[in-house]
């Protein structure tokens, strides 16, 4: 699976410039797909057909990841930006990004006078090596990613983008060995979920599913000074009872610890203090739907060494096709 | 009906946000009496209907009360010396400055009377001591041993309030979740009400699930039931000591009619038409953007709702003894009631012709 995580995290896809992600994507579950298809937001949706006795469900991971927009250039060539999602200034200065024709940069600051400081997210700006404005490569407008090779050391996988091709990887991975279900589902490749999860929520108005589940990624509570939180990496995927979005269906919840427990997988109860998922957008939609979340434990979330566990990854898909492949009642 | 028992009852009863089956049975009851059917949706909306007596197909009105409360969640399971400890997250907006000491009901494999617990002040460093409790300061002790704790209770666990109401002077009543069962007991005399007058009109009460965290309920019953109107009741910032600006509301004036974004300007003035109708004192209310209410939610579903929103004042709200008057849960009721009677075949048409006018 390494190889493909590799792939998909080190590809060019901020909110709203998802294409790159979308066509690394469709050649691995096109043999594996009844349908495909791709809406006008640019969600990619693969149909996996059932034998008629089950329910609609909507598998939701999204191909985006947070990123910076150029807003203004300076006579000079340095390049001001906005956010694109959740970033954090503290995870900036340094770093490099990288537009979509391979232009890189690197990010710099206004002068730092009191050490130790960390400036917000304008006093920052991107240096691509332009002499002004006139040669500058760049137009106000364009996103960048960050840019972050992959990392693998033993179980422990680290990258930028984690959160969520890592949760793209687990659909893909779920539709290649979900060999019979008896649902119609759903994977839903979704855009725009680090700006307010606006592609689910037009998949989900189409496809009118009865069960929404999204994979996505949780912070964790087993790092120095963390906020305590009873999520730890290793220790299985977490089935989320709440995040500041939205409260789980309970029976699905309880659904999907019944899976779990069946099948002898480690797992763990998601009761998240900051953030939501997909599964907000796909809960609200329509005449209302029962929406829960597989959440892969993540360390350092929104930084450029989002690090989860191999094993986790592995058992997120175990367990996702142990829901798929047996009845969903309600 | 007698408010003070109906309120009670619902009041008592457990009903956290996406945890509402069982005030949902309750509701179900209080408001049987009155409506032709009944439904449940997929995320736990309880729907009643009330046919009017036009021929089919009749015009519906939805009718948006909350039924879910602010509640807990188990986080985090502790030892201490072999004891079993709870830390918990809020679900909705609870008020962090009044948890200690508070009775709660941890919703494991069976129900664990449990309390709110944390060091007394005097223990605490002194900068601390006068500070309000944060949530890594509480726990919640049911009384068992770490064993037993982990065999009953889980992560995820939703922990409720144990609050009896109270009758305080003249028809004050005090307790827990009347944020938003006021409303949910004001329905039931609205709904009682159309008993005794006919009306044309079929009416959809729901009460709606996950208001406190996500205004669900609104959105997807609005979506589901296509009404042609809506109505949403909630509770609203009751005037007392500190709280006497204009956005508050004096208990036993009456209900509150808000104007402002969320509320169609036609279906405040219809409103405003029956209060006069029934010699009723109201308040006028404004929101200036979002109302936070139900009233949202119901605005934006398809293809758009006119929808008015009517408020019961409430102080102390988001507490264990959140206030109202008896008074105001009975006339929020009968206004709708009055409301829905005066509604003809043209009212909808009405609406709409006047906006036209209104532009040229």
């Amino acid at each position: 699976m390494n190889d493909l995580i590799k792939k998909l995290v080190e590809a060019y896809g901020p909110s709203g410039f998802e294409d790159n992600v979308r066509e690394l994507i469709r050649p691995e579950i096109e043999p594996f797909a009844d349908e495909l298809l791709v809406d006008a937001l640019g969600n990619l949706i693969a149909h996996k057909k059932g034998d008629g006795s089950g329910l609609k469900v909507m598998i939701a991971a999204h191909m985006d990841e947070i990123g910076v927009m150029v807003s203004h250039i300076t006579k000079e060539g340095f390049l001001r930006f906005t956010n694109i999602g959740g970033v954090y200034p503290h995870t900036l200065l340094g770093n490099r990004v990288q537009f979509a024709d391979g232009t890189i940069g690197v990010i710099g600051s206004d002068r730092i006078t009191e050490r130790g400081a960390v400036h917000p997210l304008e006093k920052h700006f991107i240096d691509v090596g332009a002499a002004s404005r006139e040669t500058c490569p760049v137009n106000v407008g364009d996103a960048a990613g960050f840019l972050r090779p992959f990392l693998a050391q033993g179980t422990r996988l680290s990258a930028k983008s984690m959160d969520d091709r890592i949760g793209c990887v687990i659909a893909i991975e779920t539709l290649k060995r979900l060999s019979e279900t008896p649902h119609e589902v759903y994977f839903v490749f979704s855009v725009q979920e680090e700006v307010g999860c606006r592609g689910a929520q037009v998949a989900a108005n189409r496809l009118d599913p009865d069960v929404g589940i999204a994979l996505d990624v949780t912070t964790t509570g087993d790092v120095p000074e963390a906020r305590p939180m009873a999520v730890d990496l290793g220790k299985g995927p977490a089935i989320k009872v709440k995040d500041s979005g939205m409260i789980a269906h309970v029976g699905l919840v309880k659904i999907m610890r019944q899976r779990a427990e069946e099948a002898n997988l480690p797992f763990q109860m998601e009761v998240l203090e900051a953030g939501t998922t997909d599964a907000r957008s796909i809960q609200i939609s329509n005449g209302g739907t029962a929406a829960g979340c597989i959440s892969i434990p993540c360390r350092y979330v929104h930084s450029q060494s989002e690090t989860v566990d191999a094993n986790d990854v592995e058992n997120s898909v175990n367990l996702l096709v142990e829901i798929l492949s047996k009845p969903i009642v309600l | 009906m007698d408010s003070f028992e109906l309120l009670k009852t619902l009041t008592e009863t457990a009903g956290p946000s996406g945890y509402e089956q069982e005030i949902a049975s309750v509701v179900k009851e209080a408001w049987a009496p009155y409506v032709d059917s009944f439904s449940i949706d997929r995320v736990g909306n309880l729907m009643a209907v009330k046919e009017g007596r036009g021929d089919p197909p009749r015009p519906r009105i939805l009718l948006a009360a909350h039924m879910d409360e602010i509640a807990l969640m188990v986080s985090q399971i502790d030892q201490h010396e072999g004891n079993g400890f709870l830390r918990i997250s809020r679900v909705g907006g609870v008020d962090k400055r009044h948890l200690y000491g508070q009775l709660v009901v941890v919703h494991g494999q069976r129900q664990l009377n449990g309390i709110l617990g944390c060091l007394p002040g005097s223990m605490l460093p002194k900068e601390r001591s006068s500070l309000p409790f944060d949530f890594e300061d509480l726990v919640v002790d049911v009384g068992l041993p770490i064993e037993e704790v982990e065999e009953l209770v889980s992560i995820g666990d939703f922990v409720s309030f144990r609050q009896p109401l109270r009758k305080l002077q003249g028809r004050r009543v005090a307790g827990k979740a009347l944020d938003n069962r006021a409303s949910i007991a004001s329905v039931a005399y609205c709904l009682e009400y159309l008993t005794q007058r006919a009306h044309d009109w079929d009416v959809v009460a729901v009460a709606t699930a996950q208001e406190e965290t996500a205004l669900l309920g609104a959105f997807t019953s609005a979506h589901s039931q296509r009404p042609d109107l809506a109505i949403a009741i909630d509770v609203t910032f009751g005037k007392g000591p500190g709280a006497t600006d204009p956005g508050t509301f004096e208990l036993g004036d009456g209900p509150v009619l808000d104007l402002g974004p969320n509320v169609h300007p036609g279906m405040l003035q219809a409103l405003r038409d029956a209060a006069a109708a029934l010699e009723m004192g109201i308040g006028i209310g404004t929101h200036a953007r979002a109302s936070g209410t139900d009233a949202h939610g119901l605005q934006v579903a398809r293809e758009g709702i006119p929808t008015g929103l009517i408020s019961i004042p409430l102080r102390y709200m988001h507490t264990m003894v959140e206030s109202v008057d008896l008074a105001d849960v009975e006339r929020s009721g009968r206004l709708m009631g009055e409301f829905i009677a005066r509604l003809d075949g043209e009212f909808v048409a009405n609406l709409t012709a006047g906006m036209m006018e209104d532009g040229e």
